[in-house]
């Protein structure tokens, strides 16, 4: 059985893994999410999927992958740039791990980031429609006389 | 020369829209070209406007044949930000009902591969002994799709008589045994239709990174009912049947063993049910600011919900979630590429496709 000390030699960090609801969390740190695709690679774990928050005003997207390695689920959250208006973007693994390519596809389309190395067309699940169209929240100008929506509280 | 050839949106043996272009040199498939999301809902999206009794029933939409396994893998995510343990009873009888809806998936599966096959017979045989499974489950929840029995906590309806179940788990058995395994595993005709169509490599199994029975018919051993044991699957003994072949009749193959396992799974759980209650927590919810993950071996594979909750908040912050199809349909592409263009069908059914949990 592969140990999490393993990927960690693997990956070169001195960090080490956090356990929280679910899934072996290890802050990235300097590494990039390539590095991380590689050492996966080569411990053989199995990709599983990313899932994508956007985060509060300007502070951009995080980005959690997860893999599996032998029934534990590793999780590593990646925080990129992206204001409300502005485009995010990160690397893609797509060539490294041919799994990771709908999922990819399905964050560009629902959050409007950028994977760079790749091409998207045509769109996974909204063909033909605007990236970011379906999950990202983009600043509304307040419509004069309409209250925004609040949510009702218990 | 090649042409392309557009099987889909709708087809005539799977019920679901979803195109495949398939680029032919006379017979023989070369390559294709997926297009998924004709039943694209948004209900992720959906889900952060709904509180949390509401994204339950939701969720529990997002697929007709497995909708016990999303409200499961959901609540078990809730459930760690709630900070609740449901009681044991509880995780009996969520393995009760996921087992149930195994058998109820794979019978569905093995008729409507009978009727690709040819086997008209065969597909009455088992869409026969499905309705036997779907009576059990209204049994117990008294419906037979959305089961509404997963709660934050635990389960809504308890199994008053566990072991008046036994008696019709073991009929379903005796027929398998009897009619179905024998007639997928010896019949000259089903042989032919399915050895050495559609393989999938070990290798090519790994780096799709296919999960269920697709994945354990190409001698990748992965189950998360054994590997990562959620509900009362720890305290239960079953095998998890892996082929090497990885063709069409290894997952048949496959599916068929897991059949005789759910049964087994389904004795231990009833006989070893225990007393107590069925749910803890009352029917108000404090949730932690944070992530939570849980994961789910569903008849068609590994099931993943990803929730995101903001303390004091009723609704969800975002829900993601990963379902089998979505990890297995990519790897069809590599399944069809040098198929007859007649088996194409059989191939895709193969995997057991749901594209209502693939596009949400």
């Amino acid at each position: 059985m592969t140990t999490l000390e393993t990927v960690l030699e693997k990956l070169g960090v001195a960090e080490s893994w956090v356990e929280s609801r679910g899934t072996f969390w290890l802050s990235p740190g300097s590494l990039s999410v390539r590095q991380v695709a590689k050492a996966m690679n080569e411990v053989k774990a199995r990709f599983v999927t990313i899932t994508a928050y956007q985060l509060p005003g300007a502070e951009g997207f995080r980005l959690e992958y997860h893999w599996d390695l032998e029934g534990r689920l590793l999780g590593f959250p990646f925080t990129i740039a992206g204001g409300p208006m502005e485009s995010a973007r990160i690397e893609s693994i797509w060539d490294l791990c041919e799994a990771a390519d709908w999922i990819e596809r399905e964050v560009h389309e629902g959050f409007a980031i950028e994977f760079a190395g790749r091409v998207y067309e045509p769109l996974l699940l909204r063909e033909g429609d605007a990236p970011g169209v379906n999950l990202r929240e983009f600043p509304v100008k307040p419509v004069p006389g309409v209250q925004p929506q609040k949510e009702v509280t218990p | 020369m090649s042409y392309k050839i557009p099987m889909g949106p709708y087809h005539p043996g799977l019920e679901e829209p979803y195109k495949l272009n398939m680029i032919c040199e006379g017979e023989t498939v070369r390559d294709a070209e997926l297009t998924i999301g004709f039943n694209f809902r948004g209900i992720e999206h959906l889900a952060e406007s709904r509180n949390y009794f509401q994204v339950i029933a939701l969720m529990e939409r997002v697929c007709g044949i497995c909708s016990n396994i999303h409200t499961l893998t959901l609540c078990q995510a809730m459930e760690q930000l709630a900070g609740l343990e449901p009681p044991p009873r509880a995780k009996y009888i969520r393995v009760v009902m996921a087992e149930l809806e195994r058998l109820h998936s794979h019978v569905l599966w093995a008729g409507i591969a009978a009727k690709l096959m040819g086997f008209k017979t065969m597909f009455m045989t088992c869409f026969a002994l499905r309705e036997k499974v779907m009576d059990v489950l209204q049994e117990i929840s008294g419906n037979r799709v959305n089961y509404a029995m997963n709660r934050i906590g635990g389960v809504n309806r308890d199994i008053e008589d566990p072991i008046a179940l036994v008696l019709p788990i073991d009929e379903l058995e005796r027929e398998m045994m009897r009619t179905v395994i024998p007639i997928f595993t010896t019949s000259t005709t089903a042989r032919s239709r399915c050895a050495g169509i559609g393989i999938l490599t070990h290798e090519k199994a790994l780096s799709c990174a296919v999960v269920g029975p697709t994945a354990r018919a190409s001698g990748v051993a992965q189950d998360l009912r054994r590997h990562a044991p959620y509900a009362a699957y720890g305290e239960l003994e079953f095998e998890v049947p892996v082929e090497q072949a990885g063709d069409v009749r290894a997952r048949l193959f496959v599916r068929a063993l897991e059949i005789i396992e759910s049964c087994r799974i389904l004795r231990q759980a009833l006989a070893k049910m225990p007393p107590g209650e069925i749910a803890v927590g009352g029917d108000k919810f404090a949730f932690v600011t944070g992530t939570a993950t849980s994961r789910v071996e569903a008849p068609r594979g590994e099931v993943l919900y990803s929730v995101s909750w903001k303390e004091n908040s009723r609704n969800p912050a975002r829900v993601h979630v990963r379902t089998p199809t979505y990890a297995n349909m990519p790897a069809v592409r590599w399944m069809v590429r040098g198929a007859r263009l007649a088996d194409t069908p059989l191939i895709q059914a193969s995997i057991d496709p749901c594209y209502s949990c693939t596009d949400r």
